[in-house]
């Protein structure tokens, strides 16, 4: 019996240990080759003999990478706030009023999550270039101010929420803002802060809207500066993978330090 | 925390200037959805209406050219077009081959795992969600570089162990797996952490008494872990179905741009290219158009299927 037990969990852990080695080598490769000079990327050592730094700064050299990740943090940062404020609102009227309309206005926002982008992608650049939101950070974040998502997922934590407190609020004679922003918004602290770390992620890595959208270098976003890197220089493997490791470092760090919630944070709204 | 927006008080006078309050009440739960709404409208539901009236026009999306009424055709062209025909068969490929690695095998591990506790646990969890926030553009720059042909680490250890190179992006019988299986390299860790939760959920008093009764550890499987897993199954299932081939977009894009001889095409991909490729706006939302009511079919019958065969622990 003890012997099957120690079978079972070695089993169990030479599972988890493949699938962690499937999961993180990837990444590690990518850090590793871009330290390595130029004369041992082939090479299929682990650590480079004698790591370097030149590949950054290469990449530094030949693309306005500090810019164009401040713009990716701006948009990111935009988009995930602009997807808190509409998502709170929303799922507020959606729990706290039962009206003519509210249900339709429910699937409404529940349904736009099954329109691929790629059906409303020609519509959507045509009303873009009119309004002249090309090369434009507020182009990329306008479209995405709102997300079925973020509605859904407050919706879902704010139906929990004791009814007796609202009233109480009520009778006190504080109106449906005030009690959504002094009751409401102290008790969603979790779920809100959970929202904003997965829309942040979700749009630093968004890829589809920038590519239609972004033409120019200097108001490029990271995925999209990545794509017209890898274009240019296809095969100079260091200082692609170099420009690859400073597109994830904001999100690997924050992921070092907030994993526990980042992991959270996406099971609570499911894949997309 | 509901209560009614219309506080016609029967008692109450109809007063005239009671009138602009009650207008105010019934507008307020609109201007608090008015934001959200507002973009889904103006960014998708009237682009998708737009889309359908382009389907039956043909425009080369210049600003100056007016668009042109052509019926059905664009319908007819597409439906008789090889090339769709070859993106409707690798989108079901790329919708099958993922359902393996974002189900099967993270319910497989998810269910052989279950006794993983405390710090190993956590530490395992931390290390296989890591792609799941991996860009995806970065994702596919890193694995152009592991399966390169020439230069890659898994040619060369295929080559170290005396096996011949794959040509993993340039051979047509092989590419399209190649970007399944990036896809689904995204995918494999988080699903297994779902299924784990899932399974951690189920109240450990059935396994317990079904113990009791000498079930099998395969009978408990089968008889009480899958059924009371059934709606994680079908949800992940239902997930892949509808967008598995939406996220090996940018691997396309990136990666293969629908070739070898079109072998890794879908339609995600046809979409993009007749629309800003060759500017074929009519095309592009004509193959939208088909796509979408098929997705919408699909969506409705899995959610039948949802609510027949789930099985929740009441």
């Amino acid at each position: 019996m003890t012997n099957d037990r120690l079978w079972h969990r070695l089993a169990v852990h030479g599972v988890m240990i493949a699938l962690s080695v499937l999961a993180l080598f990837p990444v590690l490769w990518m850090v590793v080759t871009s330290i390595k000079p130029a004369n041992e990327v082939f090479s299929l050592r682990l650590w480079p003999e004698r790591p370097t730094l030149e590949h950054y700064a290469f990449v530094t050299g030949a693309m306005p990478i500090l810019r164009i990740l401040w713009n990716t943090f701006l948009m990111a940062a935009t988009t995930a706030a602009a997807q808190v404020a509409t998502g709170l609102l929303s799922a507020y009227a959606l729990v706290r009023w039962r009206f003519p309309g509210g249900r339709l206005a429910q699937s409404l926002i529940a349904l736009s999550w099954l329109v691929p982008f790629q059906v409303v992608m020609i519509p959507n650049y045509v009303l873009a270039t009119q309004l002249g939101l090309l090369n434009s950070l507020a182009g990329l974040v306008i479209p995405n101010a709102a997300a079925a998502f973020a509605v859904l997922l407050l919706y879902g934590a704010m139906r929990g929420f004791p009814r007796e407190v609202i009233e109480a609020a009520r009778m006190d004679g504080a109106g449906s803002f005030r009690i959504l922003w002094q009751v409401v918004v102290p008790n969603l602290r979790a779920p809100l802060a959970a929202l904003s770390i997965l829309a942040f992620i979700s749009a630093w890595n968004d890829y589809f809207w920038p590519l239609l959208l972004i033409r120019r270098m200097d108001s490029s976003v990271i995925q999209i500066g990545l794509q017209f890197f890898m274009t240019q220089e296809g095969n100079d493997w260091g200082p692609l993978m170099a420009a690859a490791t400073l597109a994830s470092i904001p999100i690997l760090g924050l992921y070092l330090v907030l994993h526990r919630q980042v992991i959270d944070s996406f099971m609570r709204s499911g894949i997309r | 925390m509901t209560d009614t927006a219309r506080p016609l008080d029967a008692a109450a006078p109809p007063g005239a200037a009671r009138l602009p309050r009650i207008m105010l009440r019934r507008a307020e739960p609109w201007l608090y959805l008015a934001p959200a709404l507002g973009v889904l409208l103006v960014w998708t539901y009237i682009p998708l209406l737009e889309a359908f009236e382009l389907s039956f026009h043909e425009w080369n999306m210049l600003p100056r050219a007016e668009p042109r009424y052509v019926g059905l055709q664009n319908y007819q062209n597409l439906l008789s077009l090889p090339d769709m025909r070859q993106a409707v068969w690798n989108t079901l490929l790329y919708t099958l081959g993922l359902l393996p690695m974002a189900v099967l095998i993270p319910l497989a591990v998810a269910i052989l795992t279950q006794d993983l506790h405390g710090r190993w646990r956590n530490l395992y969890r931390t290390l296989i969600f890591v792609p799941m926030i991996v860009a995806p553009i970065v994702a596919a720059i890193l694995w152009r570089w592991l399966l390169n042909e020439d230069h890659g680490m898994v040619n060369a250890l295929l080559a170290g162990a005396g096996l011949p190179k794959i040509g993993f992006l340039s051979d047509p019988q092989v590419a399209l797996w190649t970007l399944v299986w990036i896809t689904g390299w995204k995918l494999i860790g988080f699903a297994t952490l779902l299924f784990s939760a899932a399974n951690a959920g189920i109240n450990p008093a059935y396994v317990e008494a079904a113990r009791m009764d000498g079930a099998t550890r395969w009978q408990i499987v089968r008889d009480i872990r899958l059924p009371l897993l059934s709606p994680t199954i079908l949800l992940l299932t239902m997930m892949t179905i509808l967008f598995g081939a939406q996220w090996s977009f940018v691997y396309i894009n990136a990666l293969t741009g629908g070739g070898p001889l079109r072998s890794t095409t879908n339609v995600y991909y046809v979409m993009w290219e007749y629309g800003f490729r060759s500017m074929t706006a009519g095309w592009s939302t004509a193959a939208g158009m088909m796509t979408f009511a098929v997705l919408g079919g699909v969506a409705l019958l899995l959610l039948r299927v949802m609510k027949r065969y789930a099985v929740y622990d009441e």
